[in-house]
């Protein structure tokens, strides 16, 4: 395993490609490809990376790209591909697809606001709209996080006990264009780690199916059962799949739900993404001055584990969610699940949105600082506070 | 923690500095965060680039408000943006050749650096002479700054691959840097940043609203600009003709503009267009392509086809005697006529036009052509005495007479070579002579073989004219070869078409005695090239023992002429345009081949405005343009953006086949159909509103409004494409 500074593109770049090669074994590695900023680097990387066996297709759109990716994993290749923003609304038809014919593709989704206007910066709007899709979604703060969760994520997806697809979400800039030190794994290594993938449902000349027929409501809603089992099941399966990926590469992918000292806190910041590693300084020292708070971060958004971040909460009082995003009508989107989550378990819990760095907008220690001063001082939630302007 | 903020523009490898200081602290077991402020900006914009390090790992993941360092890319960024949040007694490393002493002032409380990083770049050719990439040199330059192991940034730089001259660059920057410790650490005017978080009017409650404003002008480290250069063509024309401007008029189908504007400067563009040498073709830029641009037949297609008048610009008192109807004495009448000039042309022979007529055979130049270009000279109203020859006495008269006089009478000595022979006295003569008396009709030399001696025009016009008139055979006997003829390259070919043979590095050397009828001997001697003489050409060298006979029936003498100076008084100093005399109070000057010995219509026509000109200052005080040569801004073809054009060959015109024209005197060319060979011609130097700057202008800051091209620097970043795809040179980038 070698250290080496990488951007987030970079990470996301050689673990599709790692894991695509080695599925040399069996029916190789394949993906459409389309650029978007701030993707771009990802999808370069995975073009000029010599795979073994397998096609590396530029296509002319986002949705072709997952179109060439659907069509690869259906026919038993390792498959994959990466978009932002608008790149991902242009995709969402063929996203839904992959994920209801239980395709295990990873998608590099790096997040970028969902224009007009027209805006470059971090903002989780443009994968966290996806959530009703049988998707699993993880969300990363370090460049290293991106590649193990990558891997991670081939695992996971191609499970017989879940084959659903995953997107690995990283900020655009703050980790996509940002150099970090990150151990790039041998291939050695990840061919221990994932094993050639055998689909159940591939397509095979000589068992003919047909795929995509009128299918009657009892049988899609048979389909759709299915899904929400599996959708159960994957915390677990993740746990199991966390647990060999310590042993094989020793470093801990991370937990679906990560908690700081949560146990005995009053109150809680429940954070994601980048900021959560912003949070993490800035309730350590709060915590140190002595003030009863605690942090969650959340990695997995899809299945929404709920479950786990209340058993990590036992006696929280006040939920402060940060959200990148912004749900018209609504308001965050994180804090709109918790809110779901809590009802009944914790009816008598506060929980306040605040929405921070919305729109690619700089999360600083000072506005955490504000935010953990906020709901310190809360008597009861309001409605989602917008942070960073003058509203 | 270490945070530096890098300030640099677009294009000069911000981030990868970022990276590489990044890269040095990494290697050195440091927790290492590089990135850039992206955005939409292009090449030029200010930008910024952050690095932060740390011996713990690092988990912030904003934005550096309060850096420890900055570095400057570039002088043209240093200001008050520099120290803004910059932590006291901080670094400012500036890309820079000054001493740091003179930032001191404008920054008190920290520690400064410079170093030429850009001429280290340079010197290490990184990047391109206009953007060098001085990234890998200041890299070295922070090392040294901020004390990190000398070795480190060499280490980085392998590591991420950089080769060649940029480890050089950047130990020379190391060695180079300029540093200065000792300010007053206690002065530092640390400025917080203002977060913007003011919200600004949306998309609905903003409509009509004040909006956020970026002058983009603010960016440029370079802007466009536009001047026009003289075209070759213009330069060398010893008309003064316009050619780049009448061509693009005709480029343009409009031969009534094209023709208006060749008769600003010579009454005989249906003339040149069928004799002049076109020593603006010698010097066409399109020469770097394919082919001149066929600038003699298109001045003959503006002057036969266009329609334009001519009328005098004034009425004025002044009476001025023009001596001789050549092309000098008639070009200097018609400018003075336009001038409003009364202008008297006095010529001793019964017809206009000088050597026009005598000496430039109709099958080149026919007569009505003539004609009809002297009629547009006398319809200004020119008055005209013919059978008048001016002896000194009579110029003396003139000069009472009149308020100026020129004298434009030409070569009128013609040079002889004593041949000895004899016989009768037409069978060895003058080839200038042969040439008045063919084109008047009243010679022939049926069934004659016929030797012409001379190399010039006149002896291709006397070689050619002695064919038509019946010659069985004419020759011509020339002391050097063929390069050094001065007669045009055109005619000689078409004179070679015709069968005349030519004798090269043949030297005549005398003429045998003879008897009675017997026919001509003439004994001649081979030559060979030897030195170049004062005009460049080799020197002919007789070559001994090579001496052999010629037989024929009539020698034509072309060896050149040289002027009569007579008609002045004694001691007088002949210069072109100048005034002769300068003793009477009458300006007399001497003009046209009679001062200058150019001996082409088009410098004879170039003589007679100047004089023109020089008279009209002196009665008027009026500067015309013309009269002072213009400055020496010629465009060549090395300054032109060559790709841009496509390769498309000449028209040539047509000339008759020279079976059937070598007996008549009907034209022999016939001239261009169209004028499409016009679109050929690159306006080099001079706008010709392609609109391409205007058409790749990526920022719209490029308006043309009419024939005005504007500029909007508010907003322009000085991308430099218009210049880039300027074919002309017309607009070009200027560094601020």
């Amino acid at each position: 395993m070698t250290l080496e500074l990488v951007t987030g593109n970079h990470a996301a770049g050689y673990a599709l490609s790692v894991a695509g090669e080695a599925n040399r074994g069996a029916r190789g590695a394949a993906c459409g490809i389309y650029p978007i900023t701030p993707q771009t680097e990802i999808v370069e990387f995975v073009a000029k990376y010599p795979f073994s066996k397998g096609r590396v297709i530029a296509v002319e759109s986002e949705h072709s790209a997952m179109g060439v990716s659907i069509g690869a994993s259906m026919a038993g290749a390792r498959a994959f591909t990466a978009s932002s923003s608008n790149g991902l609304a242009y995709m969402t038809e063929n996203i839904m697809v992959a994920g209801f014919y239980r395709l295990p593709i990873v998608l590099a989704a790096v997040n970028r606001t969902l224009g007009p206007p027209w805006n470059i910066w971090a903002d989780q709007g443009d994968t966290l709209y996806l959530r009703d899709f049988p998707w699993i979604q993880l969300y990363c703060e370090t460049n290293q996080e991106v590649l193990d969760s990558t891997l991670l994520a081939f695992r996971l997806a191609e499970d017989r006990r879940i084959l659903l697809p995953v997107m690995v979400v990283m900020d655009a800039f703050i980790l996509s264009h940002t150099q970090m030190e990150t151990e790039l794994p041998e291939q050695e290594l990840v061919d221990r780690y994932l094993p050639p993938l055998s689909l159940p449902h591939e397509l095979n000349l000589n068992r003919p199916t047909t795929v995509g027929g009128l299918t009657w409501p009892r049988e899609t809603m048979s389909q759709r059962i299915e899904v929400d089992e599996a959708m159960e099941r994957v915390p677990a399966v993740y746990e199991e799949h966390r647990a060999s990926f310590k042993q094989i590469f020793g470093r801990d992918p991370g937990a679906a739900v990560s908690t700081f000292e949560t146990e005995d806190a009053e109150s809680v910041l429940v954070t994601s993404g980048t900021i959560a590693s912003t949070a993490l300084e800035v309730v350590r020292g709060r915590r140190a001055a002595g003030e009863k708070i605690g942090m969650v971060k959340m990695k997995m958004f899809r299945p929404f584990p709920g479950d786990r971040l209340l058993d990590a909460c036992p006696h929280v009082r006040k939920f402060g969610v940060l959200d990148r995003d912004y749900a018209a009508g609504l308001g965050g989107v994180w804090w709109h699940d918790l809110r779901a989550t809590l009802q009944g378990p914790r009816d008598g819990a506060m929980v306040q949105n605040y929405l921070t760095g919305v729109c690619g907008g700089d999360v600083t220690p000072a506005m955490i600082n504000e935010v953990i001063d906020d709901l310190l001082a809360r008597r009861s939630a309001g409605k989602p506070v917008w942070k960073g302007i003058d509203k | 923690m270490i945070e530096i903020r890098i300030h640099g523009r677009g294009g000069q490898g911000g981030v990868t500095l970022a990276k590489i200081i990044a890269t040095t602290r990494y290697l050195h077991g440091f927790s290492v965060q590089a990135f850039g402020l992206y955005a939409a900006e292009r090449s030029g914009a200010p930008l910024q680039a952050f690095c932060r390090f740390d011996a713990q790992p690092i988990t912030n993941r904003n934005l550096i408000y309060e850096p420890d360092h900055v570095i400057v890319l570039d002088a043209t960024l240093v200001g008050p943006a520099i120290t803004s949040g910059l932590k006291p007694n901080g670094w400012i490393l500036i890309n820079d050749p000054r001493f740091p002493y003179e930032f001191a002032e404008q920054f008190p409380g920290y520690r400064i650096a410079t170093v030429d990083a850009t001429s280290i770049a340079r010197r290490n050719e990184l990047g391109t002479r206009s953007v060098p990439i001085v990234n890998t040199a200041l890299a070295g330059a922070v090392a040294r700054v901020l004390g990190f192991e000398p070795e480190s940034v060499h280490e980085a730089l392998e590591h991420l691959g950089f080769r060649g001259k940029n480890f050089d660059a950047a130990s020379e920057a190391y060695e180079r840097v300029i540093i200065v410790d000792d300010v007053d650490r206690h002065g530092a005017r640390v400025t917080h940043p203002v977060t913007p978080t003011q919200r600004v009017p949306g998309i609905v409650d903003g409509g009509g609203a004040e909006r956020p404003v970026i002058r983009t002008g603010q960016w440029a480290t370079q802007q466009p600009h536009r001047k026009e250069w003289t075209p070759p063509c213009n330069h060398v024309c010893p008309a003064g003709n316009d050619v780049q401007g009448f061509l693009q008029a005709l480029a343009r189908k409009e031969t009534d503009l094209a023709l208006e504007t060749l008769l600003r400067t010579t009454p005989f563009p249906s003339v040149c267009g069928r004799v002049c040498p076109a020593p603006c073709m010698e010097s066409c830029n399109r020469l770097s392509l394919d082919e001149a641009v066929n600038v003699r037949d298109l001045e003959r297609y503006a002057g036969d086809r266009g329609r334009a008048e001519v009328k005098p610009l004034a009425t004025r008192e002044q009476r001025i005697a023009v001596v001789g109807s050549g092309p000098a004495g008639l070009a200097a009448a018609y400018h003075l006529a336009r001038f409003g000039y009364r202008v008297t042309v006095i010529e001793g022979g019964s017809s206009l036009g000088g050597l026009l007529r005598t000496g430039i055979p109709p099958y080149r130049l026919p007569r009505e052509v003539l004609d009809r270009e002297i009629g547009r000279i006398l319809h200004l109203g020119v008055d005209v005495r013919l059978d008048t020859r001016i002896e000194r006495r009579d110029l003396y008269r003139l000069t009472l007479e009149f308020d100026a006089v020129l004298v434009a009478t030409g070569l009128q000595e013609l040079r002889s070579l004593d041949l000895g022979g004899g016989g009768n006295g037409e069978s060895i003569m003058q080839g200038i002579d042969f040439l008045d008396r063919a084109n008047r009709e009243v010679i022939r030399v049926d069934d004659e073989d016929v030797i012409v001696v001379g190399g010039g025009n006149t002896a291709f016009d006397a070689a050619r004219s002695a064919l038509r008139l019946g010659a069985r055979s004419v020759r011509i006997v020339y002391r050097r070869t063929r390069e050094e003829m001065p007669a045009i390259a055109e005619e000689i070919e078409e004179a070679i078409e015709e069968g005349i043979a030519c004798d090269y590095l043949t030297l005549p050397i005398r003429i045998e005695p003879r008897n009675g009828d017997e026919r001509l001997t003439m004994i001649c001697r081979r030559m060979q090239l030897g030195e170049p003489d004062d005009s460049g050409r080799r020197r002919p060298v007789e070559v001994e023992g090579s001496d052999f006979p010629i037989e024929c029936d009539r020698v034509l003498l072309a060896l050149g002429q040289s002027a009569d100076l007579s008609v002045f008084p004694e001691g007088s100093e002949v210069r072109d345009g100048a005034d002769v005399l300068g003793l009477l109070e009458t300006p007399v000057y001497a003009i046209g081949d009679l001062a200058s010995n150019d001996g082409t219509v088009a410098a004879a026509i170039g003589s007679g405005r100047r004089a023109a000109l020089s008279i009209h200052y002196v009665f008027a005080g009026e500067e015309l343009p013309g009269l002072v040569p213009a400055a020496d801004d010629v465009i060549r073809a090395g300054s032109l953006k060559m790709h841009l054009f496509e390769s498309a060959p000449s028209h040539h015109g047509m000339s008759r086949p020279a079976e059937e024209r070598r007996l008549d005197y009907r034209e022999v060319h016939a001239g261009i159909a169209d004028p499409s060979e016009a679109e050929r011609c690159l306006s080099c130097g001079v706008c010709n509103e392609c609109d391409r700057c205007v058409t790749y202008c990526p920022e719209g800051v490029l308006k043309r409004i009419g024939r005005e091209f504007i500029f909007d620097y508010e907003y322009c970043k000085g991308c430099g494409v218009c210049a880039a795809e300027c074919p002309r040179n017309v607009v070009f980038m200027t560094r601020l």
